[in-house]
């Protein structure tokens, strides 16, 4: 690619945007993923805490 | 497909497809970003600009593809009643939409140095394009705005169903009406029109976008059925309480 060559300020804009968007997508769903599970994780360690508090009574 | 209507399974499948998903990805988007920035020619009229296309066309492509199948997820719930089609299709629209601003942004950054203007309205595909960003907009306000996970889907799925008459729109647009945007010179009767050295970058591109997509909907499909499992558990333990 040549890096001088007319209007190429619009080709880096556009890789550029795209980069950014695809990017910050996928830490989104990446972040979301990691914190259903470790809210699921949470729940779960509760269910089991109170399940033995019940056994032990 | 009724095999994975299970979400157990389908968290396992998904957890074992994932790895690879995401390194068939990378390896794509190397592959493609290489042939479209290194080893694709310049075009004899659009010079640099030609690049563009290797960005904004698997993008605007992406984005009506990802609308149909949420309308056809959606009809699959309807009519057979596949738990995990509604799912399918929330997981998409994100991505549906990530892909419709795309190819919005990147046609506008590469309509002002080959049109002289940004922005067309009085053109069909761009209006029409517009449109279809639009419709992504309102599916995830519909399942942003209501809580219970069953309401939401039947919604969704008139917002999805009714909707997809815009994609054939879309994709007409530039046959049906004289338009400033050109007409299909890539998926048409007769075959391409482009020159094989800017037809496989673009292509490998429209692989990457597409590996892009599946990797990012297993990881929205996983979540979402992960998130619908806390609402349950929460609902159970304040039942309880």
């Amino acid at each position: 690619m040549d890096l001088h060559a007319p209007n190429v300020g619009f080709v880096v804009a556009a890789y550029g945007i795209s980069a950014v968007v695809l990017i910050g997508l996928a830490i989104k769903t990446i972040v979301f993923l990691k914190t259903q599970e470790r809210q699921l994780t949470g729940l779960e360690e509760r269910q089991a805490r109170r399940r033995g508090s019940v056994h032990e009574r | 497909m009724q095999t994975f209507a299970n979400p157990t399974r389908f968290l396992k499948l998904s957890d074992r497809l994932l790895p690879w998903a995401g390194a068939l990805t990378l390896i794509a988007f190397a592959g493609g970003l290489y042939l479209a920035l290194v080893e694709a020619p310049q075009d004899y009229q659009q010079g640099e600009t030609v690049r563009i296309m290797f960005v904004h066309v698997p993008a605007a492509w992406l984005a009506l593809l990802v609308y149909s199948f949420m309308a056809l997820a959606h009809s699959t719930a309807i009519v057979l009643r596949h738990p995990l089609a509604d799912v399918a299709a929330k997981a998409a629209a994100p991505l549906g939409a990530s892909f419709a601003f795309l190819a919005l942004a990147t046609g506008s950054l590469w309509g002002k140095p080959m049109w002289g203007t940004w922005w067309q309205w009085g053109d069909a595909r761009l209006t029409s394009m517009f449109v279809l960003f639009l419709l992504y907009l309102g599916y995830l306000a519909t399942w942003e705005a209501i809580s219970d996970p069953m309401r939401g889907a039947r919604i969704a799925a008139i917002v999805a169903i009714v909707g997809f008459i815009n994609v054939p729109i879309v994709k007409f647009s530039v046959d049906w009406w004289s338009t400033l945007h050109q007409p299909a010179s890539v998926l048409r009767l007769g075959g391409p029109t482009i020159h094989s050295s800017l037809l496989l970058p673009l292509m490998a591109m429209a692989v990457a976008y597409g590996m892009l997509f599946i990797w990012l909907w297993l990881i929205g499909m996983k979540a979402e059925i992960l998130k619908r499992r806390v609402r349950h558990m929460q609902i159970a333990a304040a039942g309880k309480a």
